[in-house]
Formats: structure tokens, sequence, C-alpha cells
């Protein structure tokens, strides 16, 4: 059996605001291994996104203990949380969060930015992921120059650029039409088959849903399901 | 991962060139802050500068011997040539001694008849006086004690008598019986700042005076020396009044019966105020430093309020708060720099512009220069430093969703 990439012991988040104190995760265990694709569903306010937020260290567990790759990271400061973003996690958004004064190239070279890859190098690499996700004739255009579809394919590059071991990725295609959607999801495929990145997927769209190895439904911060699956990209293995 | 500092001043100088409207807003700030700081401490130089040369050409460091001019029931004694000896003999402290007679009186030449202040001196009046003959020569130590007919005229009476001719050789009549030859012209001062004209006067050796002018019973009107140092005033000031106390034979509680000026009190006075008033512009000139700043951190603020979004992409792709951190500081700094030099050009081209206007030396110096503009850049920084933080601080899944 392949290794745990992210192991969840008892994880709560308590947001100290919210009313009543109640819990937006309460308890959670989950061991994904390195290479699963992961789609994580449930209604609106069930916890995904919280939960996909501390998988990537944007955000700390108020409980349990979570270990990536073997590390406990719970108790990070926001600067270690930085280099684990940097170097181990990549995120792809819903509304692709792209910075809008930055050209294609230099949206995905920011992560070797702050890394510190020397500029001729980093350009080089941005050039090579963007080459990669099929955007080898965008690199100079500006976000609001690109359709919503090549915006996801310079976020996904932008993900990519510091060879993380676990993606990330929030409602990927929702802010997608169907056809787009559909490159995108297989432009994610192929990438999966490639590198054997772990996918983690927050959906509300079964179709993508169905791309996933194992499928975790949620309900009001709570693993109320999780299948393995029978999914034509894993079937495709 | 801290990066090098050309890999953080570059985006920043980028963000700061890609946003040309805001940063020239915060720029302006800050460089009005700094030219109006280089361009007041100017002015307060310049005018300081001017007011201690317009004391100077009185002449610096004098010190004046007179009888007192207060009624004692001791007679006052006149200052004479045993005081004098006395003084140039036993002061330690005491250099140039002149004894001086005066009075105002006509000098005639070809029917022109002017008023004017006629000095009996020595030689070292010229020097006490920062006097320097442009045509002809002084009289000397020979004319002295021969009481020669010779005398040495200001500009002003020489403009008067003999216009645009030249005075040299020729003789005046002195108060009406002395025939004088003219031996030198003096260089012009110009108008003293009480506005007395200082190239008004004659000056002849002390011994003709005395012999032809005035009743040589009388003592000296004045005696005029200078200590050896300006750090001497004091000292040479008080062996003046021990020398001349003994030779008048006052008591312990007898009052002098002499008054010791030095035009340098009143020198050192005016140079004070204008020192004063140098301190006063360059702390209103800080106050609009300081505003400057506060407008840097406004916009800077603003900026990052606006930026939020951005800051939180860069968050979440990896950049850790020291990473922002150090961005906003970097287009603090750039912000800072330039506003800084623009400033000191403006700052330096008003000073210069007013002082010419104003005929005043040039007080613009390089410390003041560096001194601002480096103060404006730490200002700058300072508060660049409270929004950086800010933006540092943001947490990125809140900051992201201010899309």
């Amino acid at each position: 059996m392949a290794a745990p990439i992210v192991e969840l012991e008892q994880v709560e988040k308590v947001y100290a605001e919210a009313l009543l104190n109640a819990p937006v995760l309460g308890g959670i265990d989950l061991v994904i291994t390195y290479g699963e694709v992961v789609a994580l569903t449930g209604p609106s306010g069930s916890g995904k996104s919280t939960l996909l937020n501390i998988l990537g260290c944007l955000d700390r567990p108020t409980k349990g203990q979570y270990r990536l790759g073997g590390r406990d990271v719970s108790g990070l400061d926001r600067e270690e949380q930085a280099w684990v973003r940097l170097h181990y996690v990549g995120f792809i958004f819903q509304s692709f969060h792209l910075v809008s004064d930055s050209t294609a190239l230099e949206n995905v070279a920011l992560p070797l930015y702050y890394a510190g890859v020397p500029r001729a190098e980093r350009e080089r690499r941005a050039a090579a992921l963007l080459q990669r996700v099929g955007l080898g004739d965008r690199l100079e255009h500006w976000p609001r120059q690109l359709s919503g579809g090549q915006c996801q394919r310079v976020a996904i590059a932008r993900s990519l650029a510091c060879r993380p071991k676990l993606l990330l990725a929030d409602e990927p295609t929702g802010a997608l039409d169907s056809r787009t959607a559909k490159d995108v999801m297989s432009l994610l495929g192929e990438l999966h088959q490639e590198s054997g990145i772990t996918i983690i997927l927050v959906t509300h769209d079964p179709q993508v849903a169905a791309f996933a190895h194992r499928q975790i439904t949620m309900l009001d911060g709570l693993i109320v399901a999780d299948e393995e699956g029978k999914s034509a990209h894993a079937a495709a293995r | 991962m801290r990066l090098p500092g050309s890999e953080v001043l570059y985006p920043a100088l980028q963000v700061v060139v890609r946003n040309t409207g805001r940063s020239l807003l915060t720029v302006l700030g800050l460089a009005i802050g700094v030219g109006a700081f280089i361009a007041m401490v100017s002015f307060g130089q310049g005018a300081r500068t001017s007011v201690v040369s317009q004391f100077e050409r009185i002449g610096t460091n004098l010190l004046r011997v007179r009888i007192s001019g207060r009624v004692d029931p001791k007679p006052h004694r006149p200052l004479t040539d045993g005081d004098l000896q006395a003084l140039t003999r036993e002061s330690t402290t005491l250099v140039d001694i002149v004894p001086l007679r005066r009075k105002n009186d006509d000098v005639v030449f070809g029917g022109v008849s002017y008023r004017v202040y006629i000095a009996g001196v020595t030689r070292g009046y010229a020097v006490l006086h920062d006097q320097h003959v442009v045509s002809g020569g002084m009289f000397d130590e020979l004319d002295l004690s021969q009481r020669a007919k010779v005398c040495v005229l200001g500009q002003t009476p020489a403009h008067a008598l003999f216009g645009d001719r030249d005075p040299i050789g020729a003789t005046i009549t002195i108060g009406g019986t002395l025939p004088c030859r003219v031996l030198g012209l003096v260089a012009a001062k110009g108008m003293s700042i009480s506005g007395d004209d200082l190239d008004d006067f004659v000056l002849m050796p002390v011994t003709t005076f005395a012999a032809y002018l005035g009743n040589p019973t009388d003592g000296y009107a004045l005696i005029e020396m200078r200590p050896q140092s300006p750090a001497l005033l004091q000292a040479a000031r008080g062996e003046i009044v021990d020398i001349l106390r003994r030779r008048h034979q006052l008591d312990a509680r007898d009052p002098d019966d002499f008054e010791v000026i030095s035009p340098d009190e009143a020198t050192r006075v005016a140079a004070q105020t204008a020192a004063i008033l140098t301190g006063l512009l360059a702390g209103i000139a800080a106050v609009s430093l300081l505003v400057g700043g506060i407008g840097i951190m406004n916009i800077l603020l603003v900026s990052v309020a606006e930026r939020t979004y951005e800051i939180g992409i860069r968050a979440a792709v990896g950049a850790s708060p020291w990473q922002i951190l150090t961005q906003f500081l970097a287009e603090a700094l750039v912000l800072a720099i330039i506003g800084s030099g623009a400033g000191a050009a403006l700052g330096v081209g008003a000073a210069l512009a007013v002082e010419h206007q104003m005929g005043w030396d040039s007080g613009t110096s390089v410390p003041v220069v560096v001194f601002s503009v480096l103060f404006g850049i730490v200002i700058g920084l300072v508060f660049g430093y409270i929004p950086a933080r800010r933006a540092a601080m943001l947490d990125p899944i809140q900051a992201l969703r201010r899309e």
C-alpha cells in the first residue's frame, strides 16, 4: 500500500467569531495516499472549503493533528505555513485568482519568484509550463485578454510551478462552461498521469466528482460518506 | 526565503511605474516636504551669513574704550597717552591698540566744501576696521612722528571733492586752515546694518590731528584694539578694565570712569538671532516633512486596501509574510527615494532663486541636502512600515474573498 501524504486525526475547526461557536469542522479523520485523486462533495456550508484550506496550510485546525507528507503541520506559524504552501501545495480556484496586472508568464513565475529562483530560470520554467498547458503562444497576454478556460490553464500552470506533491482545486470548473470544463478536467487528468501528483478537488458537479478515484461526501462539518470510485479516469489507469 | 535586494527592488519599481498616477500623488507630499526643508534651512543660513557679514564690515572683535558718559561725583580722567602706553606694555591679550581723536569738520578742495568725520589715528586702525587702501598708500610711522600734514580719504568725501578725478597727491584744506596732502583712497564698504555710510571719513595721523585740529591737552576720544583671538575677548576686556582702573587710581568702591564696548557682541546677538530663525524655519519644514511622510502612509494604506486581493493571491501561492512586508517596504523606499530626489531638486532650485533675488550668499550646502534627502527616505520607510505590516498580516483566505 502506498504511503499516506495527508493524515488528519480528529481535526476540528471553530471560528471564534461564529455564533454559538458551532464547529465548521467537527472531528475529521482522513488518510489520503500519494497519487490519489479525491473529490470532496457536499452542500454549501458543509465545510469542504474549510477542510481544503486546512489541507493547503492556508488555515490551521483549532484542534487535532494534521500531518502532511509525514510531518506535523498543525502548529506552524505563518512563515512556515507559507513555506509549505510554496514547496508542497498547489492551489487552483474557481475564479482563477490571477494577478491582473501581471502577464500569464509573470503569474506562472510568481511562486518561483518567492522560492528564490533566478529570473532567467523562472521565466524558462514558466514558459515551459504554459507550453505544457497549451498556452505557449499566450506568454505575454494579460489575464483580461484570456478566456476563462485559458485563465484556468494559467492557474494550473502556476500551481505546478514549484513541483508540488499535492494539488488542491476548489471548484476548478465552477466558472466555466461545460465544454471548457471538460477540457480543463482532461488536462488535470493528463497531468496526474504524467506526474502521479495527488489531487484533491472540491466540487458540486457530479461529472467532476466522477473523475476522482474516491469521493468523500461532507455534511455539517463531518464526513458522511467515503467511497472508492468507479470513475472513468480511475478506470483508465 | 530572503530574496536578494535587486529581486525586491526591481518589482517594486515596476509597481511604482505601472501606477504612475498614484505614485505621483504619493511622492508629491514628500517632495514638497524635502524641498521645503532644504529651501527653509538654506534661506536661514543665507540670511545669517548676510547679517554676520554686514556686522563684519564694521570690524569684528573690535574693543573700544571711551570715557564713561555717566555723571559721577569724581571727575572722569581722560584717556591719555599714558593709558595707551600702559595698555600696550602691560596687556598680554591685546593687539593693534590704536588711539583715536575725532571731529566733524569741513574739508575743502577747489572751492568745493564737504563736512566729514575726521579721525586722527595710527596705522593699526586700518587693520582693526578691515580697511584696504586701493590707490596711493597709508601714512607711515615717519608721518606719525613728524606730524606730517597728510590724509587718507574714504570713498564718499573723495567723490564729493574730486568727482571722478584722482585725488592722490592733491592738497585739501581741513578745518579751514590745515592743508593736507591726500596719500591714499580706501576701498568702498557700503552701508552698515544700521544705515551708516561706512565710506564717509577722512583719516590722518593722530599726532597731526592733535597738533592742528584739536586741543592737545584733551584725552583721546577712543582707544581701539582687538584681542589676539576671538576666544580671548572676555580675557581682553578684563585686562583693559584692570589696567585702566589702576592707571586712573580708582578705589575698589569707585565705578569705572570709562566704558569698554565691543560691536562683536552685537554681531554675536545677530548671528544668534539668525540661528534661531534657521531653527524655526527648519522646525516648520520638519513638520512639512512629517506631513509628507503621513501622505506616503495614507496612499500606501489605500494601496494595500486596493490590493488586498492581489496580496491574498501572493500569499496563497506561497509568499511569506516577511516577503510581502519587504515588497511593500521596497515600494515605500522607491517612492521615498524618488520623492526625496525630486524634493532636493525643488528645494535647491527655490533656495537659489530666492537667494539670487535677495542678493544673499548661498546658504545651500551639501550636508543640508544630503541630510534632508536621507531624512526624507527614513520618513518614507518609517511611514511605509505601517501599511507594509498591515499587508503582511492579512489573512490570505479573507483577502482572496476581496476579489
